[in-house]
């Protein structure tokens, strides 16, 4: 059964695969540590640089799933320091984080949430290895009406969970969605929305659609920011980097907790790293908070959001490697970038190209370690990360997302495009969007229609089809059942509990 | 930013997107098959998409939420001239070429986003010319040297 991963390990621990986790998991925590850039920007921005590279597919798929795990240990930098989350999966790690640091414990505090860090990703890839080959084996079962219905559910899980309005993220969705509709129909050789351009003839291009929305937006959104000074620069003191054993068994069952339920949270499509850092802060402090002590620096309150987003972001690979269906928006990213190299993840990944799948999940085991033995001593070199100017970091992402699609393309269009998916994407964020669920509906967009279309093909034309499994119909029902919920559940509880209105990872 | 009781910008917003949506609705039913081997076709969908999102851009305009913060006038300049930057970024890349290019809009963007002329151009010339070196040599990118140096020669 375990297969997959020895196989894995083999592929894993070439010298050249082990070089692109290193790299990866370096340039990840770097990306991540830098102010505005979270996993999803990073692996957006150097997504077309490490296609260049001409690698195999499961190096890139290394090399990248390294960024985003480092990027996750990136993001809790000015979190503790400066109490600027990096990106959303961070924001908890404020709370308790940046307290502790104002106490003179900012190392310390860097010191265990790497070291939480490390244990909850360490939960979630033991449950990642021994789930997804189960859930591998259950979706072989499925037909294209079960597909269907899977991302229906995964739209409604995400509507609910992501985002503060529940009708953006499903706008989103629908946008993302409708983007995927352009260019030649597969299935009858139709035009659509190309308006006679060639260039769109085969959609709007992946690598133009990310970097636009993401870096593009990013820099547009960065102006507002630059000439603001709300935040406090002052970097207080690091000390010593260290974490005493004490201090880790203290936290022990805050991470180990945490770590469970983020996988738990990672798992569900559409719920990143942002509820799972929520759910577990508040969850361990109705446990554990007997003396008041969380928000004023309480190492626990630190813990658990740390292990949680951590393991949340492994366990956010089950959905992607099993089903196809990502678990979040960096994820969509990488299954994007997956389709770029002819791999459409799904239950036969585990058995039609288990390098793939067993060399990514190796190399998350590999790529842990590497972060913690990065992170531990290096913390003061990315802590200077932090204090890059915008003046130099704005200029970087422009070169770099202009190298990024030129290379790819060569012509003037599609930069021209990146720049128009460049201010629609900033204007979503400005008006509350997150992008996440537009990012996920452009990749799942041409999937779910054709999954659709093969469904109704079967069963020649009968709508019927769509739930008439116990898979399909269960699918349905769950995604009415997440519909309805969170609106008829306040009215019989009478009172109901504040939303994160933060971007997900 | 207005201080009218009612949100206005996601109403705007609603409204724009049914108008996307009866475009998208129009455009899908005007797309025609000759023959298809399948009962679905290429219009059902974008259609069935097109009135979902009719559907829930009725809900913004009914109950919008509350309006962002906008750029004021000066920063909504400064945005239009990023804007500009990126554009003859893009216009000058291939005809202009990588470096000289790089340099001027790098420069251009760091004086804008806060520094001083000398540390914006120092950061551009590092710049253009240390990517020019790392993305040619270190990734093996072909980048363009300008049409307009290669008439000159």
């Amino acid at each position: 059964m375990f297969d997959f991963l020895i196989e894995g390990f083999g592929v894993a621990l070439s010298p050249l695969n082990l070089g692109l986790a290193f790299l990866g998991a370096l340039l990840g925590t770097l990306f991540g540590a830098l102010p505005g850039i979270g996993p999803i920007n990073g692996i957006a921005i150097l997504m077309p640089l490490a296609y260049t590279l001409g690698l195999p597919a499961e190096s890139a798929l290394i090399l990248l799933a390294g960024i985003y795990t480092g990027a996750e240990y990136g993001g809790r930098m000015s979190s503790i320091l400066l109490n600027v989350p990096g990106d959303a999966g961070a924001v908890m790690t404020t709370l308790d984080g940046h307290p502790l640091a104002r106490k003179g414990l900012a190392g310390p505090a860097l010191g265990l949430s790497a070291v939480s860090s490390f244990v909850g990703a360490t939960i979630a890839i033991l449950g990642l290895t021994l789930f997804a080959p189960l859930l591998a084996e259950v979706a072989v079962m499925f037909g294209p009406a079960e597909f269907f219905a899977l991302m229906v559910f995964a739209f409604a899980s995400m509507s609910v969970m992501m985002g503060k309005d529940p009708v953006k993220t499903a706008i989103g969705a629908v946008l993302g969605v409708l983007i995927a509709t352009v260019g030649v129909d597969s299935g009858t050789g139709v035009m659509r929305f190309t308006f006679g351009m060639p260039e769109l003839y085969d959609g709007i291009d992946f690598v133009v659609m990310i970097i636009g929305l993401f870096a593009i937006s990013e820099i547009l959104l960065m102006l507002e920011q630059a000439h603001r000074r709300d935040v406090d620069t002052e970097m207080p003191p690091l000390g010593r980097v260290f974490v005493s054993l004490k201090e880790v068994l203290y936290c022990k069952g805050a991470m180990g907790r945490s770590g469970l339920l983020g996988f738990i949270i990672g798992v569900l499509p559409g719920t990143g790293a942002s509820v799972a850092g929520a759910v577990s802060y508040t969850t361990e402090k109705r446990l554990s908070d007997k003396d008041g002590t969380f928000g004023h620096g309480d190492m626990r309150g630190l813990a658990a959001p740390e292990a949680a987003n951590n393991a949340s972001a492994a366990g956010s690979f089950v959905p992607m490697l099993t089903l196809g269906i990502p678990g979040s928006g960096t994820t969509a990213v990488l299954l994007g970038a997956l389709m770029l190299y002819n791999i459409t993840p799904g239950p036969m990944m585990f058995t039609e190209r288990p390098e793939v799948a067993g060399g990514l999940i190796a190399s998350l085991y590999i790529g842990n370690i590497v972060l913690l033995a990065l992170n531990l001593p290096l913390a003061g070199v990315f802590a200077r990360v932090l204090t890059i100017p915008r003046w130099v970091l704005v200029p970087a992402i422009a070169i770099l997302a202009f190298v990024g699609v030129y290379q790819l393309h060569s012509d003037l269009t599609a930069i021209f495009l990146m720049l128009i998916i460049g201010v629609f994407g900033y204007l979503l964020r400005k008006l509350g969007f997150s992008l996440a669920p537009v990012i996920l509906g452009y990749v799942l967009g041409g999937l779910m229609e054709q999954n659709l279309r093969r469904a109704l093909s079967i069963s020649g034309g009968d709508v019927g089809i769509l739930w008439q499994s116990g898979i399909s119909l269960g699918l349905w029902l769950a995604a009415a059942a997440l519909l309805v919920l969170p609106w008829l559940l306040p009215k019989l509880l009478a009172g109901n509990s504040p939303r994160e209105d933060v971007e997900d990872g | 930013m207005s201080d009218l009781a009612k949100p206005v910008a996601d109403r705007l917003l609603g409204i724009v997107l049914i108008g996307l949506a009866a475009f998208v609705a129009v455009q899908a039913i005007h797309l025609d098959v000759p023959f298809s081997y399948e009962p679905v076709g290429p219009k059902a969908f974008p259609l069935g998409l097109a009135i979902l999102l009719a559907g829930l851009s009725l809900v913004l305009v009914f109950k919008p939420g509350a309006d962002g913060h906008w750029p004021h006038r000066a920063q909504a300049l400064r945005l239009l001239v990023v804007l500009g930057l990126l554009l003859a970024y893009a216009l000058l890349f291939t005809r202009l070429g990588f470096v000289p290019t790089s340099l001027l809009v790098v420069a251009a963007l760091a004086r804008l986003f806060g520094t001083t002329w000398g540390k914006a151009l120092i950061t551009g010339a590092l710049m253009a010319v240390g990517s020019y070196v790392l993305f040619t040599a270190g990734l093996g990118i072909g980048l363009p040297t300008g049409t307009w140096l290669a008439a000159i020669l």
